[in-house]
């Protein structure tokens, strides 16, 4: 064939993709006959309120001497582990404050950290490209010094965002700014597979963040500086499953909805999104509005116990709104109440029963929020 | 004959020569190189359509996808129905059984400074808690001398102050973290950068007076981090670095 031949056939198979990508946009369009907050106010739901004192800072942990980048909660006993500017992981006792581990990081610049599902050891990356594991039952040195278990080295560019796939603690899975996710074999040192980084087959810009579904580890989501978030299957690492468009800035997290079947994101573009797993509809927006126009960047976002919350960090000092996912309205913004974070909120995570919200900030601090009202018992 | 012949060859040879000069033999040119194929060309757009026909595929497999999709208000009843279903303990809400005061559960349990006198703590049949602002709690137990124990929010046992084995020691924000281990006290300036030019997110990248030399430079990540390196020869020229 020639290359005159060759570049007709490319410009009709250019025009083909268009074509079909037209078709399957107005398909999506007509399918979206309503979002969850239209549904929720025609099905009569009453907002959720919160008094003054309803959600309250408990607990404020303290003793990071630079921005707090990252936290993870143990599936049980309610420890938390930290990452922080100061080149440290804390491992503090939730319910004393007490911190039970101080390790020194052999590279300070961290960004990610996640706790194994047994809680024996914590995992953390940055910009030294590698995922380091390091066993809490480990001496440390009188430096804080614990040596490294594992070092998960194969990624070409930093590692934005780590996790254990649940009840496996020789698997996790990173995210990272060469545009790939590795699933990684703790044991060995190994990648088990690598998801995206050829074209056409995943991202095309920094994946920033993960989340592995609780009912079904083998499908993890991912979120991206392309704008768009991916659904992964673990056992077929050659394409995404499904892409999800519909923001208009980079992806900066991800979190699977506590079905497992939806899952949240929060991006540069202001607005949070719920999508649907296996439809791919996108079923609800949440966009501040405000000054700036709701353009204040998503920095983290966590769903309560049953999903009627959102909780979303935002990129200015201390915002945290509290989203009722069902009717798409702000409920509260926890920088607004006593004891809030003096500073920009950079992660945030629920414990495992769904009983306290940990958040963590720029002033280097973490804080522990939980419900203090009353609850009338009939 | 030779001068003839010298003469005559020479009126011959001049008669030859102008001959010569006036034939329609063009200027001696350098050839053009043959027309090679451009193999490579050919190859990268036939890489191109082989893609591209690789995209239909995949776009024809999602149309007939969607084709047996659930609409979204479907996919909005479920997630509706889910959270109705399942219990909240971050949610005011009335409740028509007995549940756990988790909150108080969870607050209350194994935490030595925060005792019944603080709080109205509730666990057992009814929770009506309140809470009220704890006082700061006399730390009787604090090995500091001459140092605040309580952080003045709230009661809590961390002592706040500097370790006597680490004079040079500053404590962070007055107050020095209290660590399992020895090591107490992180020294000023460990591992951090002075960077003035850097308290402006929207400023350029920027470089390091670090006093740790660091042994690569890291490769500049996008947009979000601030490429500070100490001493390294390849500045990030990210002009949207957010301090890192």
């Amino acid at each position: 064939m020639s290359v005159s031949e060759l570049k007709e056939r490319h410009a009709v198979a250019t025009e083909t993709v268009n074509n079909l990508r037209d078709r399957l946009r107005q398909r999506r369009i007509q399918l979206l006959d309503t979002d969850v907050a239209k549904y929720s106010l025609a099905q009569g739901r009453s907002p959720v309120k919160f008094g003054a004192t309803d959600l309250v800072c408990c607990r404020t942990l303290l003793g990071h001497t630079g921005k707090v980048y990252s936290l993870d909660w143990t599936p049980e006993r309610n420890r938390i582990v930290s990452a922080s500017q100061d080149g440290r992981l804390i491992v503090w006792n939730a319910l004393t404050s007490q911190k039970t581990h101080a390790i020194k990081l052999p590279c300070a610049w961290v960004m990610t950290c996640a706790f194994s599902p047994n809680g024996q050891t914590v995992a953390c990356g940055g910009l030294d490209s590698v995922c380091s594991i390091f066993s809490l039952s480990s001496t440390a040195d009188k430096d804080g010094t614990v040596p490294v278990s594992r070092i998960l080295s194969g990624h070409r560019g930093y590692v934005s965002c780590c996790q254990y796939v649940p009840n496996e603690d020789t698997h996790l899975i990173t995210s990272s700014g060469d545009q790939t996710c590795v699933l990684w074999d703790v044991t060995t040192g190994l990648k088990t597979s690598v998801f995206g980084g050829e074209f056409q087959s995943g991202h095309t810009a920094d994946v920033l963040s993960v989340s592995i579904s609780g009912s079904n580890p083998n499908w993890f989501v991912s979120g991206s500086c392309d704008t768009t978030a991916c659904l992964w299957d673990t056992r077929a690492a050659s394409r995404a499953v499904r892409t999800f468009h519909g923001h208009q800035g980079d992806v900066n997290t991800v979190k699977f909805f506590p079905d497992g079947y939806r899952f949240g994101t929060g991006s540069d573009d202001g607005t949070c999104r719920l999508y649907d797993l296996r439809t791919g509809h996108q079923l609800q927006v949440y966009q501040a509005h405000g000054d700036g126009g709701g353009k204040l960047p998503v920095t983290s976002i966590a769903f309560s116990a049953s999903g009627r919350l959102l909780f979303a960090g935002y990129a200015n000092n201390s915002t945290c709104y509290v989203w009722d996912t069902l009717l798409g309205e702000v409920v509260l913004d926890l920088g607004e109440l006593q004891d809030s974070h003096k500073n920009r909120i950079s992660c945030l995570g629920m414990s495992a029963d769904g009983s306290a919200l940990c958040t963590g900030s720029w002033d280097s601090n973490l804080k522990i929020w939980a419900f203090g009202g009353h609850r009338r018992v009939t | 004959m030779a001068s003839t012949s010298g003469s005559v060859g020479a009126e011959v040879t001049g008669e030859t020569c102008s001959s010569l000069a006036k034939s329609s033999l063009p200027p001696p040119r350098p050839k053009s190189p043959p027309e090679y194929p451009d193999l490579y060309g050919k190859r990268r757009e036939a890489a191109r359509v082989q893609m591209l026909e690789r995209e239909i595929g995949y776009l024809e497999a999602k149309i007939k996808f969607i084709e047996g999709v659930q609409p979204a208000s479907r996919c909005c009843k479920e997630v509706s129905d889910f959270v109705v279903a399942n219990s909240d303990p971050l949610i005011p809400a009335q409740r028509k059984s007995r549940r756990h005061c988790r909150f108080w559960k969870w607050l209350c349990s194994c935490v030595p400074c925060l005792s019944l006198a603080s709080f109205c703590c509730c666990c057992q049949s009814e929770c009506s808690c309140h809470l009220r602002k704890p006082k700061c709690c006399n730390c009787t137990g604090c090995n500091c001398a001459g140092s605040k124990c309580c952080d003045g929010s709230c009661c809590s046992n961390i002592c706040c102050c500097p370790k006597p084995s680490c004079p040079s020691c500053s404590c962070f924000r007055g107050c020095c973290c209290w660590c399992p281990d020895l090591s107490c006290c992180i020294p000023t300036c460990f591992r951090s950068c002075s960077r003035p030019s850097c308290l402006n997110k929207k400023s350029s990248c920027c470089s390091c007076n670090c006093k740790i030399r660091w042994s690569s430079c890291f490769k500049c990540p996008k947009v979000r981090l601030c490429c500070c390196f100490c001493n390294c020869k390849n500045l990030c020229s990210n002009p949207y670095c957010l301090a890192f």
